[in-house]
């Protein structure tokens, strides 16, 4: 116990101290600003209701398409030699660097109905409109989700060991079996890790969505576009679905343990 | 029938192979690094022959000048890999009825092959028992049974008694004896082990560089 590296200098302690303090106080805060008696109430007026619903729906739907095209793009990035690779990679993280509401003027640029590049192409063609509707704030948060689920998913392939796969190939699996019955299985952490983190972001996601699909109260208004909104016009009510979304995180932290807190993986 | 003619290459490593098997158990001897890993992996289709043909009965299944590959999971080989590969999220039972479902045999049939397989090698106790948690010498009774209860048309085994102790060898022994002359397949053997070769096999190939 007594050798240089276990000796924690007290100029350490008291930063890290200060950084405890720095997190704790606002969540604090957040907590004290809560009107308890009237939570129930705030959390069922209708504004809250319909943001909590769509929130829900969408970060689902947002999660499932970022699933959809995310773990073919983490194959490749994971298993196949292709050129243009590290520019593949460079362009699945983009949205986790981007300013989300430059992800959300990007977006229009793309879908937008009049002068977008395949907006036009979509609303003519089937009659879909992105912008300003549900499957708007579905796009942006499944664009700003993907990174999350393709990097969980790339390191979990990387760290299989292929003969799980080369013995079922032997034993007669094919590509879909070995990919259901083998890959997945041995994924199964890192899709799970992938998926929560996912959602979480899906779920929090402001700026693409209100530059996007707007802050439209019962079609697009997502929870933290509630809060944003409600915080001038009904503080209890924004500070009430503060508190659920924080209860959220925290739930989703508990979920991750294994994964990132106090584990001894990673 | 297994017909290897031509260079195994794997890596950095490339070595020339004559090799015909009937039905027989051929054993392969040699040190570490003289191949012998390298040829059952071909033979399997888990890497390509460099050059040369190679067939499984009659049928050609690797032949670089003709452009002819078939891939591993449609050439029926039985195979015990050095280190088993059991899959680590079945338990013993669900890892030996593997090759039967995938050949469409229903589940439970299937277990209840490879439950009455397992007992034959002695490892029924652990039937139940996670991959993971098995020792040294009942997962390698595990990959056994696993590489000779789908029928297959050849059975590769590498190293397959490293695991098990002295005392049950021959038991095991005699059990995949039994078995493979049952299938009447071509089986080839590897090992360093000289004495274990000579208990098992028909006929021994030597080589050590």
């Amino acid at each position: 116990m007594n050798s240089v590296s276990s000796r924690t200098p007290r100029f350490v302690r008291i930063g890290a101290l200060l950084g405890v303090v720095f997190l704790a106080l606002p969540v604090v805060g957040l907590l004290k600003r809560v009107a308890w008696s009237t939570l129930c109430r705030q959390l069922t007026d209708v504004a809250t209701r319909d943001a909590l619903r769509i929130s829900l729906y969408a970060s689902v739907c947002a999660t499932v398409l970022a699933l959809v095209l995310g773990l073919p793009l983490a194959w490749c990035l994971a298993r196949m030699q292709f050129s243009g690779r590290r520019f593949v990679r460079a362009l699945v993280l983009l949205p986790m660097v981007l300013p989300p509401v430059v992800g959300g003027v990007a977006l229009l640029g793309a879908y937008g109905k009049s002068n977008g590049l395949l907006g036009g192409l979509l609303n003519s063609l089937f009659g879909i409109q992105l912008t300003y509707s549900l499957w708007g704030v579905i796009v942006a948060e499944a664009f700003v989700a993907l990174p999350f689920l393709v990097l969980s998913l790339e390191g979990g392939l990387r760290s299989i060991d292929v003969k799980y796969e080369e013995s079922a190939a032997v034993m007669g699996a094919t590509d879909f079996t070995r990919f259901m019955r083998v890959t997945l299985p041995l994924l199964k952490p890192s899709l799970i890790a992938g998926l929560m983190l996912a959602w979480a972001r899906a779920l929090g996601e402001f700026g693409a969505t209100i530059t996007f699909a707007g802050n439209i109260q019962g079609r697009t208004q997502t929870a933290p576009l509630a809060v944003y909104t409600m915080l001038e016009s009904n503080p209890e009510g924004a500070y009430a679905l503060s508190f659920l979304l924080v209860a959220i995180s925290v739930g989703l932290l508990v979920g991750l343990r294994d994964r990132w807190i106090g584990g001894s993986s990673q | 029938m297994i017909s290897l003619h031509g260079t195994v290459e794997v890596g950095s490593f490339s070595r020339e192979f004559s090799i015909d098997v009937g039905n027989e158990i051929v054993g392969m001897f040699g040190a570490n690094g003289s191949g012998k890993t390298s040829v059952l992996r071909t033979i399997a289709g888990l890497c390509p022959l460099g050059n040369g043909e190679l067939k499984l009965g009659d049928d050609l299944v690797d032949a670089p000048a003709k452009n002819m590959f078939v891939l591993p999971e449609m050439r029926n080989i039985g195979m015990v890999f050095q280190d088993h590969s059991l899959f680590p999220f079945m338990t013993a039972v669900d890892n030996a009825a593997f090759p039967l479902l995938m050949r469409g045999v229903k589940r439970a049939p299937a277990v209840k092959m490879a439950a009455e397989m397992l007992e034959q090698f002695g490892v029924a106790h652990v039937a139940q028992h996670m991959a993971p948690t098995l020792s040294g010498g009942q997962s390698q009774r595990v990959a056994i049974v696993r590489a000779l209860i789908g029928s297959p048309s050849a059975v590769l085994l590498d190293e397959p008694l490293s695991a098990i102790d002295e005392a049950s060898r021959e038991g095991v022994r005699n059990h995949i004896r039994e078995h493979l002359v049952r299938l009447g397949v071509s089986a080839i053997v590897v090992s360093h082990d000289r004495t274990e070769l000579d208990h098992l096999c028909t006929r021994i190939e030597n080589y050590t560089r």
